[in-house]
């Protein structure tokens, strides 16, 4: 048996020796029922977004069942930020994957999206019911905005490690991260270019931009 | 009239070509309105359920499909948005392979600072939609400073802030 990154799971005398140092560690794979088990209950409690939950399934997974170890975990969700779409599902698929396989995966993911989902549109519908509701209005009228905040703060979490990052690489690579940020809102509001575009655009500036610093940067060393 | 596979196709490339539960907003944002299948205000009353109903905030997607198309329109946005993160698995493979590389770190940034820069146009694009007065000017401060202790769950946040909006209009 291997992991997803190819690496021969731990066995025989370093297997044991893990087992004594790190307790929790190196439990036996779950069944499929267990893997749906775990992954409806998180569904259910996942009120809250994205670090709330995700504290939840490292609890589950890492903590209470011993699946993962901690710095599988920790890896696992950095690969997620590399990933297209939203990063619970991704860990949710990857986690599934390792501990059941493809099948696991796949119950994991259902086990996550049933109950939340469900309750989602219920919602929805709930408010599209009642959204012509003097009272609904005018609550809706403070909830935009607050979103809007959120947004904003949102937009700056998003944004700031990124420039952070740039900024102690190199004055021209925090240069070339703030022409993309503003690049790009200017790209798409004043020459109304598809969005698509100017991300992929941003992408490829983006990887040429780091490619040209790591070799400079080689370059210096020598 | 809005034409299913279109729309589904327009939500799954929009989180293909992106990364996190709201990184395909400005996408979506800028393809439904165009052609005139949602509205700026139905945007931000799914932003608005999307925060306070269960599951990751990238829901918001199925709020959406549901305020705009039914049923259909919520069952095609949970596809849409199911779909991309499988692509972890050749991510986490690729990984395995060319590790770190530079560009490919690169790729990763240049996208987020791209979608951080459309993100702050559409956000301020819903705030002028919604009309903006010194009452919502002041509640977008105070959720900001609200949000910044992080003393509050979000969706208490935004009943406080749904509570104001009944109280103030």
């Amino acid at each position: 048996m291997a992991n997803l990154e190819g690496e021969p799971v731990v066995q025989g005398a370093t297997a044991a020796l893990a087992v004594r140092t790190v307790p929790v560690a190196q439990a036996a794979p779950p069944s499929l029922w267990q893997v749906g088990q775990v992954w409806l209950l998180l569904g259910l409690q996942s009120f809250g977004g994205g670090t709330a939950t995700l504290f939840l399934i490292r609890r589950a997974v890492v903590e209470q069942r011993g699946w993962l170890s901690p710095e599988v975990f920790t890896r696992d969700w950095a690969l997620c930020q590399a990933a297209p779409g939203i990063n619970l599902l991704c860990m949710t698929i990857l986690i599934g994957r390792r501990v059941a396989g493809g099948a696991g995966a796949l119950v994991a993911m259902l086990g996550l999206l049933l109950p939340s989902v469900t309750i989602t549109i219920l919602m929805t519908a709930l408010y599209a019911d009642l959204r012509h509701q003097p009272l609904v209005q005018a609550a809706l009228r403070g909830v935009v905005p607050a979103t809007v905040g959120l947004g904003l703060l949102l937009t700056a979490n998003m944004a700031h490690p990124l420039l952070a990052v740039s900024k102690r690489e190199s004055r021209s690579s925090l240069l070339a991260s703030i022409f993309i940020l503003v690049g790009s809102a200017v790209a798409v509001v004043v020459w109304h270019l598809p969005v698509l575009v100017v991300l992929l655009a941003a992408g490829a500036i983006g990887a040429w931009t780091m490619w040209r610093h790591a070799a400079t940067q080689k370059a210096g060393r020598r | 009239m809005i034409e299913p596979l279109t729309y589904f196709w327009i939500l799954l490339k929009a989180s293909l070509f992106s990364t996190g539960g709201t990184g395909n907003l400005p996408s979506i944002h800028a393809d439904l309105l165009a052609r005139n299948w949602a509205t700026d205000r139905q945007f931000a009353e799914a932003l608005a359920i999307g925060q306070i109903s269960p599951g990751p905030n990238g829901f918001w997607v199925i709020c959406l499909g549901y305020l705009t198309d039914g049923v259909r329109g919520a069952l095609l946005a949970t596809l849409a948005i199911s779909l991309p993160p499988v692509v972890v698995l050749a991510v986490a493979a690729l990984h395995r392979r060319v590790g770190d590389h530079p560009a490919m770190q690169g790729f990763v940034r240049g996208l987020g600072l791209s979608v951080s820069g459309i993100f702050l146009v559409v956000v301020i694009q819903l705030l002028q939609e919604h009309g903006f007065e010194w009452r919502s000017g002041l509640i977008v401060l105070v959720s900001i400073a609200l949000a910044l202790t992080q003393r509050l769950p979000i969706p208490v946040l935004l009943g406080l802030a749904g509570l104001a909006g009944a109280l103030i209009y």
